[in-house]
């Protein structure tokens, strides 16, 4: 492949009229942003009270439900997207260079997307500025909501910067070739722009990944938002030292699959077959394979430990989650996923790219299951065993259930139109390639 | 939604003095009130009178007459309105809607009167009385809402000084302490083997703030252990005023807060109904505002303690509530150390005040009892090994491990309230079931 071929199949979504299909998925998009649109207006004209949640003791419900649960979930996938990305650039892993922007990408949005989680969980979405900013100073020291509020803001502050420093060379590269619409958009990106900055750019992102790679791990995914579950010593299922590992294995999970599928699609779409070659599916496959390991590692930790001489509250919290079918589901999910990696390692000729992305799906669903029961149990096992009288029962409502719509569709619109703004495959590299 | 006791309708079973104050609650009541140093020939009367308006039996008049009577024998306190005394502080005008009916004044008026003269051991009378009428009577259910819009209504006077143990010990009532050599730190004792459950404390709160259905602000929960399944026991649980509170610690806009007193409050000009306080509570007392409140039931007082900030009365739709221990009441000089709960309570079961005064009356009370008790009383804080150090201390026997709900004495169905908030938490029909069921 030459380098203008290259270019030019990384160019394809830009140069081409969409396509029928294109204003398909457009549509059903847009229908799906509608329709939580029409169902959020619902609940901020009746109030909470149109969801499933309720007051947790007496009242025999469960506070947070599916919005903390989708919250975690959609997080866990931004951090693994750009821990991706990040250890590409710092490990110099040329194999996965073409998902590096793709990855980054499902960052910003999957972070976008669990900003607003937490924004329609609120009682009161007007004061999310006027109450959380003055009192910020006193907050931070306390609060993990707080904590987690200014790490996401950072990181997404980050992953834009890491986003925009590396793109500006290619699109000045192809600056002739993209849509002309998007000149003024493509001035402002490319602001100041010198090629002779190359190297000072490499160097930050450089920098700017080696800050990813340690904040995300080890604060944010393993930190701050286990922490806001983890530190809460009257919910057994929650508390604890295991939580951040676990939070850190099944984010790395679910963003390895989502990363697969996504590239996956667009491989489909635009006849990417050289572009994104089958060993980075396999590669990542292999990445996936681990962590799921991992994930199942844990998850027989705090089995183990939650039911063998376990303190009475912790034990109560074990059990019934080990009684819920549904746990088993998404632990059965993620050990076949497992199970056909493994298979796929010791007899490649098994490998197709399409089994792969389909095991690798099997991940992403099971996490999903796993934060919202994790929510919802922690909430129902409390230490003080007097409310075992009124254990809380929770069925997510239509409401609840259509921002799951919501949020993939709001996704799918991002790509939609982000494929058609940007390269979602460095440029770059083809001239540095003989 | 309102469920204010008295407006169930049909369910609400009639209340008279036969089948309420039977032979064995006077017997109770007279134990509870001789220990407190009360005149328990009075609060019996007062509480049979209470019950005998409510029935139709007694003009609340008449009621109003007999015990002005009463209490100005008892205390020398003159509670006509309009009558000679003190004339009311700035700081306690209404600001809220109508100046007070006269009864509700009246009522609101000896009852302060009783707090003045001895906080804490006054208001079993005076409390079962006012309880019974805003458990029984939507009429005058104004009572308890005139008394939250404004202590010391225009028209009515107080004629005594109010020596609260505060004052007694040189302390500026709560909120005015900054310059206070010590620490307040209100609390209470709790002695749950005086109470039989009868759920008036629970009633007087619901009614003081306008709970709406399965709110409850102070719970009683009823439980048996194992190795004695014969025992019912009975815990009251109201929030625990943590000075260690999770749910403080975890607000990320600083609305839940504690103030100088002790009191653990939520601002609800600031929350965002993030409900993190909810779920970091170990003791599950914080009711949030799914709903607004239905047309005429809200809370409708002074919302202001006296700082300024919003922490009275049900919270509005949307933002986080719980039990308050009554902010009003401890900014008033004339009701300071003094509960709605506790004055309800007919059996003496909560003793509040300042923890850090070892001569308040809850402190006073405990060493009583504990020199009564020759040193064996059991006493705990509820789940103390979690530390978030509460401000409830109980008397009575500590639920174990193994215990486990059981059937209460009185059902909150039996007062018509309801006990599961969630089984009312039903929100209008989305449209497009309308749409599909025409
Ligand atoms: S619900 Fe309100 S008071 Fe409770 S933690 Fe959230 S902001 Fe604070």
């Amino acid at each position: 492949m030459t380098s203008e071929q290259r270019t030019e199949a990384i160019l394809r979504p830009l140069a081409h009229r969409p396509s029928r299909r294109y204003y398909i998925v457009l549509a059903l998009a847009l229908l799906g942003l509608l329709w939580y649109a029409q169902a959020w207006a619902f609940q901020l004209e009746h109030g909470m009270v149109v969801l499933g949640i309720g007051d947790w003791g007496s009242g025999g419900g469960i506070p947070w439900g599916l919005y903390v649960g989708s919250f975690i979930w959609w997080v866990g996938i931004a951090h693994g997207g750009i821990i991706v990305s990040a250890a590409v650039r710092l490990f110099n892993l040329s194999t996965y260079k073409p998902v590096a922007r793709i990855a980054e990408l499902l960052t910003l949005i999957a972070l976008s997307v669990a900003a607003l989680y937490i924004v329609i969980h609120l009682g009161r979405p007007d004061r999310v500025v006027t109450s959380m900013l003055p009192a910020w100073p006193t907050t931070i020291r306390t609060s993990p909501l707080a904590w987690d509020v200014t790490v996401i803001t950072l990181y997404f502050v980050l992953t834009a910067t890491y986003l925009a420093l590396t793109i500006r060379a290619d699109i000045s590269a192809v600056r002739s070739r993209l849509p002309r619409q998007l000149g003024p958009l493509y001035s402002l990106l490319l602001i100041g722009y010198t090629p002779e900055e190359h190297e000072k750019v490499e160097r930050m992102a450089w920098w700017l990944a080696l800050a990813v790679i340690i904040l995300a791990p080890l604060f944010l995914h393993g930190g701050v938002i286990p922490w806001l579950f983890a530190l809460l010593p009257g919910q057994p299922a929650w508390f604890g030292a295991a939580q951040g590992p676990q939070f850190l294995t099944i984010a790395l999970s679910s963003a390895l699959g989502s990363v697969i599928i996504v590239a996956y699609i667009f491989r489909r779409v635009y006849g990417w077959e050289d572009l994104l070659p089958d060993n980075v599916f396999s590669g990542l496959s292999r990445w996936l394979a681990l962590f799921a390991l991992l994930f199942l590692w844990l998850q027989l930790q705090k089995i183990i430990t939650g039911i063998s001489i376990a303190p009475e509250s912790i034990y109560g919290a074990t059990k019934s989650t080990i009684e819920e079918p549904l746990y088993w589901l998404a632990v059965g999910m993620v050990a076949a996923a497992l199970a056909w990696f493994g298979l796929q390692m010791l007899n490649p000729s098994l490998f197709t790219v399409e089994r792969t992305v389909a095991a690798a799906t099997l991940p992403v669903i099971a996490t999903l299951i796993e934060k919202f029961l994790f929510v919802i149990e922690g909430l129902m096992h409390p230490v003080f065993s007097l409310y075992r009288g009124v254990p809380g029962y929770y069925t997510p409502s239509w409401i609840e259930l259509s921002s799951v719509i919501g949020a993939f569709s709001l996704v799918t619109l991002f790509f939609l139109v982000v494929s058609r703004v940007i390269p979602l495959i460095e440029v770059e590299v083809s001239h540095h390639e003989p | 939604m309102n469920s204010s006791i008295g407006d169930e309708g049909p369910e609400y079973q009639p209340l008279s003095a036969d089948n309420v104050f039977d032979a064995a609650w006077e017997a109770r009541a007279r134990k509870a009130l001789d220990v407190s140093g009360w005149d328990s020939g009075l609060a019996i009367a007062a509480a049979r009178d209470a019950l005998a308006v409510v029935a139709g039996d007694l003009s609340e008049d008449e009621f109003q007459a007999r015990h002005h009577g009463a209490y100005l024998r008892e205390f020398g306190v003159d509670l006509r309105p309009g009558g000679e005394g003190l004339s009311t502080p700035a700081a306690d005008a209404p600001a809220g809607p109508a100046p007070l009916d006269p009864p509700a004044a009246a009522i609101t008026g000896e009852d302060a009167a009783a707090g003045s003269t001895a906080p804490g051991r006054r208001d079993h009378a005076a409390v079962s009385r006012r309880t019974a009428l805003g458990l029984a009577g939507g009429g005058i259910a104004t009572v308890l809402v005139g008394d939250l819009i404004g202590f010391g209504a225009p028209g009515q006077a107080i004629s005594v000084d109010d020596p609260t143990p505060a004052q007694d010990q040189g302390h500026a009532p709560a909120g005015e302490h900054t310059s206070s050599h010590r620490k307040v730190r209100m609390g209470m004792v709790m002695d749950l083997e005086k109470c039989d459950g009868c759920l008036m404390c629970v009633g007087a709160c619901k009614q003081a703030y306008s709970l709406p259905d399965g709110v409850f602000w102070i719970y009683v929960l009823s439980f048996k252990e194992p190795d004695r399944p014969d025992d019912v026991n009975l815990l009251v649980r109201t929030c625990q005023h943590c000075v260690n509170a999770p749910c403080v610690k975890v607000c990320p806009t600083g609305a839940r807060h504690r103030r100088d007193d002790g009191l653990v409050l939520t601002d609800y000009d600031v929350c965002f109904g993030c409900r993190y306080c909810q779920v970091a509570c170990p003791y599950g007392v914080n009711y949030f505002g799914w709903d607004a409140p239905k047309k005429g039931a809200g809370f409708i007082g002074e919302r202001k303690d006296e700082r300024g900030k919003s922490v009275i009365g049900a919270p509005p739709r949307g933002v986080m509530g719980k039990c308050i221990f009554d902010p009003q009441r401890q900014d008033s000089p004339k009701h300071h150390g003094s509960t709605h709960c506790q004055m309800a309570c007919p059996m003496g079961v909560i003793h509040f005040g300042d923890l850090n005064d070892p001569e308040s009356e809850p402190n006073r009370y405990l060493r009583q009892r504990i020199a009564d008790s020759g040193g064996k009383l059991s006493t705990f804080h509820l789940l103390d090994d979690l530390g978030t150090k509460p401000n409830v201390i109980y008397i009575g026997h500590q639920p174990s491990r193994h215990a486990r709900p059981t059937d209460p004495p009185t059902r909150y169905e039996d007062w018509g309230m309801v006990d599961e908030r969630r089984t009312v938490l039903e929100g209008p029909e989305p449209w497009f079931k309308r749409v599909f069921s025409r």
